[in-house]
């Protein structure tokens, strides 16, 4: 209960008039650049992080924490408004929330992400106070055999995104998974499908892929449809707020999403990708109407975000209690650490609990403001999708551009980006699923490695995968969950026979 | 990408079996000629060759489909707006790539996308779209101080 | 809580003057200094961090940092090395350059630039979680005699600085460097679980990465890797436990190719005057750096040799053809 104690203290401080000030510019400024797509909190983060040298430390953790969150909201926004994931973990908000607002529902879409990131961000928050020491202790058990085990249950997932036929599914995803394998191989540093671009070897960029296919993909195939060309957004179709239907089909999907993601963003390797799919498969599943799915159902928006906001706390668990800064937000949380002379790392707790416990009060009162400051320009956001047609593309795909021009300003970079664009319009032209690509180049390398670690552990014997009681039960639990679509068929078959 | 053959025969299909199967060549190509492998465990050439193979397998799968005229016909299309669209994007990187600058490469790809998306007013919209990246420009560049790229425009400020 | 109470303080003026003031620095772009990697890593702190000196100091009134990504750094060499006879440049890099410089097969080098500083270095540490039977670094080398490939490491990306030591305190135990079994992770978290969690028998990474869990126990320090001990840090080093093995990873700044002899005069003189500044001593402290100063011509002699080393030693690795 110390602990607890320790966080109502921290949070009458950052609730003082000044820091929620310095919150406020914290959330405008990360928002700002945000919005980018390719420009993630992490590295939205590092950008702005001189802005915070000159103030106390009080003042820069509060507004530190304000980018951050206003970094991860601002790729939410842009994923759901105009079909541009701002980072991998928005990616499956996209999914369900384009297509929200593109049906006049993009007030309850973003809604419903704003306000479910506060209670992930809330509940995880709790987590940390109550769970850190003994959840770390856990987190700390994974080696790469279970790793790989955990990817082996993401995979099965991905076919949540497949669309109507299994063939088209698996080659969009194979064909992210040969794009995974473009570049340095982390194992050997050898270079493989580079064909002598040197800036290939560093792979594939998710988010350029992320952003090609779905923004200007989208924009090529929508101007290729000259029958279409007339059709204008309706902004606003129905409430532009959340009516009682969409809360009573977002909290369990928000809760869901926070036991998806608060654990695995404790793992050290363990992402806000898988959390968001995970979710975004189990919402599919769990759905009422799962016939609204791939149209915009609102649970497909509520979940990921939930779990997207959730592992990005979960972070926090391994950071604080250990010092392992295990994502690159993580690691610009440590930087951000280091300009007060702290060494991170298992003592921080110990020496300085006033800094670690401002800063998660910290965290709180930014999400806290994210909201205040969100909540009423969801109207204004929305409205953007009301300027006429032309321009509304031409300033999608200068927004689209523009987040790899300031993350990377190479050619062969933005070259990459309209060959994706390319692909994306092939692929929506001849009904391929463009989602299964990305998670391909997500999860492929990944697995990859963590594969080959694991054998070089064990020096080649793959009974490693089974020895590890973690992985060999999570090999098991992606095994039924191939299984089940196929029993659960066949068990309706006979049903239907016996009626 | 003719809509010939009715449904009997899927062109479309077919290339996009003859693509697939080019890449699992390519791949198989890339990875033997890699020289070093892992002295313990699995080496870097495995996963590679399970994705050829993979690509390989869904080859055969999208010539099935495409023999048996499992794809939808396409519709009709507008080259010119793709075209446009394309255009504006190669504009952007050739500025960029020969040092013009941000905002001259933006305001010809917003003002190229807008025709495409069938707005007759091509120097308004470039005076918009100039408009648009220098308040941009100033906003990411001066204010939050990102780098991007610049040119004889963004020299001025 | 006190003392976070007692900071808090300040106005909203101050943060809008911060903004303004990093507007202001972009504004002028007299000198530019190329970061080969994405912002917030190693060589990114340092430009920045350079960029910082070099204003307080008032050695340079406009600096301009720019990230260059892409294959260990090797893009950014290469359009340093395009912008021959510039004096306007400087670029960050460091002992991982020129590894991934062999092992990309780049076609550039560094022998094509204008070295003109080390700037600082950061000494490597060998770790084993705290109950593992390896107590010091003489039971690590017999452990590497009786069976190379049993002994794994957890370190850096493959051909970096944790990886070269890694193979050669193999070599100098007696083994052979090509066997040795190194584990590369992606980050510094990734590998410390994987430490912490008993999967691996030992762990490789700048001293400041694990300094918070050997001070808390967590971690045993077997040893540093530098020449000598340092007063302030309590473990030995490799070498006066028998293991004949020196490697830092160091930083420093090259410029272009080609530079007049009063271009490079100008560039040394500003970074001399830079790290003998109070602002520099102050960063260094802060990042927890260690100053490894060393004027251009020295540099450029160090420079080889370390060159030649990292070479020999991948190919002793089999990670570069011989």
């Amino acid at each position: 209960m110390e602990a607890f104690g320790s966080l109502i203290h921290g949070l009458s401080i950052a609730a003082q008039p000044m820091n929620l000030m310095y919150a406020f510019i914290g959330v405008m400024l990360g928002t700002a650049v945000g919005v980018l797509p390719g420009i993630g909190p992490a590295l939205t983060v590092a950008l702005l992080l001189p802005v915070t040298f000159k103030l106390d430390p009080a003042g820069s953790l509060i507004m530190f924490a304000g980018i951050y969150y206003g970094g991860m909201y601002g790729g939410s926004t842009t994923a759901i408004l105009i079909n541009t994931p701002g980072e991998s973990a928005s990616l499956a908000t996209a999914l369900e929330g384009h297509k929200m607002a593109k049906a006049g529902r993009g007030g309850p879409a973003l809604a419903t992400s704003a306000i479910g990131s506060f209670v992930a961000g809330t509940l995880a928050t709790l987590g940390i106070v109550f769970l850190a020491p003994w959840l770390v202790k856990i987190a700390i058990q994974f080696g790469p055999e279970d790793y790989f085990a955990l990817m082996c249950v993401a995979f099965v997932t991905v076919s949540a995104t497949f669309g109507d036929s299994p063939v088209r599914g698996l080659t969009s995803l194979f064909i992210g998974l040969m794009l995974g394998l473009v570049g340095i191989d982390t194992l050997t540093g050898q270079a493989r499908l580079t064909f002598g671009i040197p800036e290939l070897l560093d792979g594939i960029e998710v988010t350029t892929l992320a952003v090609g296919l779905f923004a200007i993909g989208e924009a090529l195939y929508i101007a290729s449809r000259p029958a279409h060309l007339a059709d204008t957004i309706e902004p606003v179709r129905g409430s532009l707020w959340m009516t009682k239907e969409d809360w009573k089909r977002s909290w369990k999907p928000w809760l869901r999403g926070t036991a998806f993601g608060f654990p695995i963003g404790a793992l050290p390797a363990g992402g806000a990708e898988i959390p968001t799919f995970l979710s975004y498969s189990t919402e599919k599943r769990l759905c009422k109407y799962p016939k609204e799915f791939g149209h915009g159902a609102i649970e497909g928006v509520a979940g990921p975000e939930a779990a997207n906001n959730a592992s990005a706390a979960g972070t926090l668990v391994p950071l604080l209690t250990l010092g392992l800064p295990t994502s690159a937000t993580a690691a610009m949380m440590l930087a951000g650490f280091q300009q007060y002379g702290l060494n991170p790392g298992p003592l921080l707790f110990a020496e300085r609990p006033d800094l670690v416990w401002g800063l998660i009060a910290s965290l709180f009162i930014a999400n806290f403001m994210l909201i205040v400051l969100n909540l009423p320009l969801v109207g204004l956001w929305v409205k953007l999708l009301s300027i006429p047609q032309p321009w509304l593309y031409g300033g999608i795909l200068v927004f689209a551009t523009m987040g790899t021009i300031a993350a990377n300003p190479s050619v062969v970079e933005l070259i990459q980006l309209v060959v994706f664009g390319l692909m994306g319009f092939l692929m929506r032209r001849y009904d391929f699923p463009v989602a299964p690509v990305v998670i391909g180049l997500i999860l492929g390398p990944i697995a990859e490695a963590q594969l080959r670690r694991a054998l070089s552990i064990s020096l080649g014997d793959p009974m490693v995968l089974l020895q590890s009681p973690l992985s060999a039960t999570l090999l098991v639990i992606a095994l039924l969950a191939l299984a089940a679509p196929f029993v659960l068929r066949g068990l309706d078959k006979m049903k239907s026979t016996e009626d | 990408m003719e809509e010939t053959g009715q449904r009997r025969i899927d062109p479309v299909g077919i290339a996009i079996a003859g693509v697939l199967a080019a890449l699992a060549l390519i791949i198989i190509l890339d990875t033997n000629a890699l020289t070093l492998t892992s002295v313990y465990g699995v080496g870097p050439k495995a996963m590679p060759y399970v994705v050829a193979v993979g690509l390989g397998v869904l080859a055969i799968g999208n010539l099935v489909n495409a023999l048996t005229g499992g794809m939808p016909a396409g519709e009709e299309l507008n080259y010119q707006a793709i075209v446009r669209i394309l255009g504006g994007l190669a504009a952007l990187i050739a500025v960029i790539g020969f040092g013009g600058g941000f905002i001259i490469g933006t305001a010809l790809l917003f003002a190229m996308t807008s025709a495409a998306f069938g707005r007759k007013a091509f120097h308004i919209d470039l005076l918009i779209g100039l408009g648009l990246a220098t308040v941009v420009f100033l906003v990411f560049s001066k204010l939050l101080s990102l780098t991007l790229p610049s040119g004889p425009l963004e020299h001025l400020f | 809580m006190s003392r976070f109470r007692k900071l808090v303080s300040g106005t909203i003026a101050a943060g809008l003057f911060a903004v303004m003031a990093t507007s202001a620095s972009a504004q002028l772009s007299e000198l530019k200094i190329i970061a080969p990697a994405a912002p917030g890593g190693g060589w990114d702190q340092t430009a920045r961090s350079l960029q910082q000196a070099m204003v307080a100091a008032g050695v340079a009134k406009g600096v301009q940092v720019v990230n260059v990504l892409g294959a260990g750094g090797t893009v950014g060499l290469a359009q340093l090395i395009n912008s021959k006879g510039d004096g306007n440049q400087l670029m960050v890099n460091g002992f991982v350059m020129v590894g991934a410089i062999l092992l990309n097969k780049a076609p550039v080098t560094l022998d094509q630039t204008t070295p003109i500083a080390r700037l600082t270095e950061e000494m490597e540490v060998v770790v084993v979680p705290a109950d593992s039977p390896i107590k010091n670094a003489k039971d690590l080398a017999a452990a590497i005699k009786t069976d190379v490939s049993k002994v794994t490491f957890a370190g850096g990306s493959a051909g970096g600085v944790d990886h070269i030591l890694a193979a050669q305190i193999v070599k100098a135990s007696g083994g052979d460097p090509a066997k040795v079994n190194y584990i590369p992770f992606s980050g510094g978290g990734e590998s410390l679980a994987a430490i912490l969690g008993g999967k691996v028998t030992a762990g490789i990474s700048g001293y400041g990465e694990y300094e918070g869990q050997i001070k808390s126990g967590k971690l045993r320090a077997l040893g540093v890797s530098t020449e000598k001990r340092r007063s302030d840090v309590d473990v030995p080093t490799l070498k006066e436990q028998g293991l004949d093995v020196v490697v830092t990873n160091w930083r420093s700044v090259v410029a272009a190719p080609g530079l007049s002899d009063a271009d490079k005069k100008k560039l040394s003189d500003a970074v001399e005057k830079t790290v003998k500044s109070d602002a520099w001593k102050e960063i260094l402290k802060q990042k927890g750096w260690d100053d490894a100063y060393m004027p251009a011509d020295d540099f450029a002699k160090f420079l080889k040799t370390e060159q030649a080393r990292v070479t020999d030693v991948m190919k002793a690795i089999g990670l570069v053809k011989s």
